[in-house]
């Protein structure tokens, strides 16, 4: 009979002698293991947590595309089902203008992303010519949402299944590391949809929310597309307000219309208010003043209007609020709504502060103007 | 792991333009900032919708 009350481990497992061959097996083969496999089983781990990822995403393109399908239904009241036609527009596509000589590029991209516009427009609104603008211009949001939770999905899903299939880990390593801030964007465009739906204000409407309360009654005129400009007096200065027209879903062209008014009556100076991303740490809703054009977009906009204020030696000036990019396309916070009063102060004083009476101010409010009439 | 989910009410402010008396409610569809309101409770003035956002309730 064996005594298992007795058993010398040391014996057994020759601890007190290195050439045991047990313990030899038990510590290189491992080693052998992870030699060989490492990288696959590597790729196992990471696969299992960007698959879930991967599934989130599904979830969100889905709900995008039932929500506009449904709010198309709804409020449009289309003669004829219009699944077929978005599912359509889900996959269409943007060829940017090629680089490789970057003269004139700017006028390329303007053009082109224009003409996507300007289809989609025409498109949705052939599913209900009797359709108004604030509910196109919302239904066009919705289809942007949508169509950026598609593409997300499917870039992802490309290039994991491209790093599954090759059994490559360091093609999948780029995806590990960009995953956690594509599924934060993609859950706050997800977010964004109810905002648009209801017409409610978002974060990033805090600069046409400051301009658009000063141009209450004064007498507006369209500009430039979905952009309306008015004129008023403040402490013996010209103020031009500018914003896109609400209360629809639109940023406006505020490169068009600067170039507008200052080919009629040039201002002195260009102050912009917008919304701008905070970094990390920072606390939401707080404010900054600066210099250059604060706009975000393609940067088209940008250059247009950084061209003309060059050209004609006109200063910009800019106040920003911050906020992180989820809080900038969802309800507006009550923090940020609070800020308002307070940026509109500062706006004031900024325009004290670098113009003389009789001197003239260009104040943009830029920005998503859902919810913000004028 | 434990952070309770939390959902976001919007809420609709408005203004009374006579005696700056402030009135929060919930938001109904069709609000949009800088609309007319209902009549001040106060003053019986025009109220105008000032401010409309989000604030979270936590589960």
């Amino acid at each position: 009979m064996v005594d298992f009350t007795n058993i010398d481990l040391d014996q057994l497992f020759g601890f007190s002698d290195d050439s045991n061959p047990l313990l030899m097996l038990v510590w290189i083969l491992p080693i052998i293991i992870f030699i060989f496999y490492g990288q696959r089983i590597q790729l196992q781990v990471t696969s299992g947590e960007i698959k879930k990822g991967i599934k989130k995403l599904d979830a969100y393109r889905t709900e995008a595309r039932t929500e506009l399908i449904e709010y198309i239904k709804k409020n449009m009241n289309p003669k004829k089902d219009p699944t077929k036609k978005i599912d359509r527009f889900l996959d269409y596509f943007t060829i940017m203008p090629v680089d490789m000589d970057p003269n004139g590029i700017v006028d390329k991209i303007r053009h082109t992303v224009r003409a996507r516009e300007d289809y989609s427009r025409n498109h949705v609104k052939s599913i209900s010519p009797e359709i108004n603008e604030i509910e196109l211009s919302k239904i066009i949001t919705l289809l942007e949402i949508a169509t950026s939770l598609h593409m997300i999905y499917k870039i992802i899903n490309h290039m994991y299944l491209t790093a599954k299939k090759q059994n490559n880990y360091p093609l999948i390593l780029p995806l590990q590391m960009i995953l956690p801030f594509i599924m934060e964007e993609a859950e706050a465009i997800t977010k964004a949809i109810p905002a648009f739906k209801l017409g409610q204000p978002v974060g990033d409407g805090i600069g046409p929310m400051v301009v658009g309360k000063m141009m209450l009654d004064t007498k507006k005129e369209t500009v430039a597309f979905q952009t309306v400009l008015s004129e008023t007096e403040y402490d013996e200065r010209k103020l031009f307000l500018l914003k896109a027209e609400g209360p629809g879903s639109t940023v406006g062209r505020p490169g068009d219309a600067v170039d507008a008014l200052v080919a009629k009556s040039k201002p002195d100076i260009i102050i912009m208010v917008d919304a701008a991303l905070k970094m990390e740490g920072e606390d939401s809703a707080i404010t900054a003043q600066g210099f250059g054009a604060a706009i975000g977009g393609i940067g088209t906009e940008r250059f247009q209007i950084e061209d003309i204020a060059t050209k004609n030696n006109i200063p910009i000036f800019a106040i920003v609020i911050k906020q992180s990019i989820k809080d900038a396309i969802t309800l507006m916070t009550k923090d940020i709504a609070n800020q308002a009063e307070n940026v509109r102060s500062q706006v004031y004083e900024m325009i004290h502060e670098n113009t003389t009476p009789g001197q003239s101010v260009l104040l943009i409010g830029v920005g998503n103007t859902i919810g913000v009439p004028q | 792991m434990f952070s309770k989910e939390k959902i976001i009410i919007a809420y609709t402010t408005e203004k009374c333009k006579s005696c700056n008396l402030e009135r929060k409610r919930n938001f109904k569809e069709g609000d949009y900032l800088f609309a007319e309101g209902s009549k001040c409770n106060s003053c019986d003035g025009a109220m105008q919708i000032e401010k409309i956002f989000g604030e979270p309730i936590e589960q």
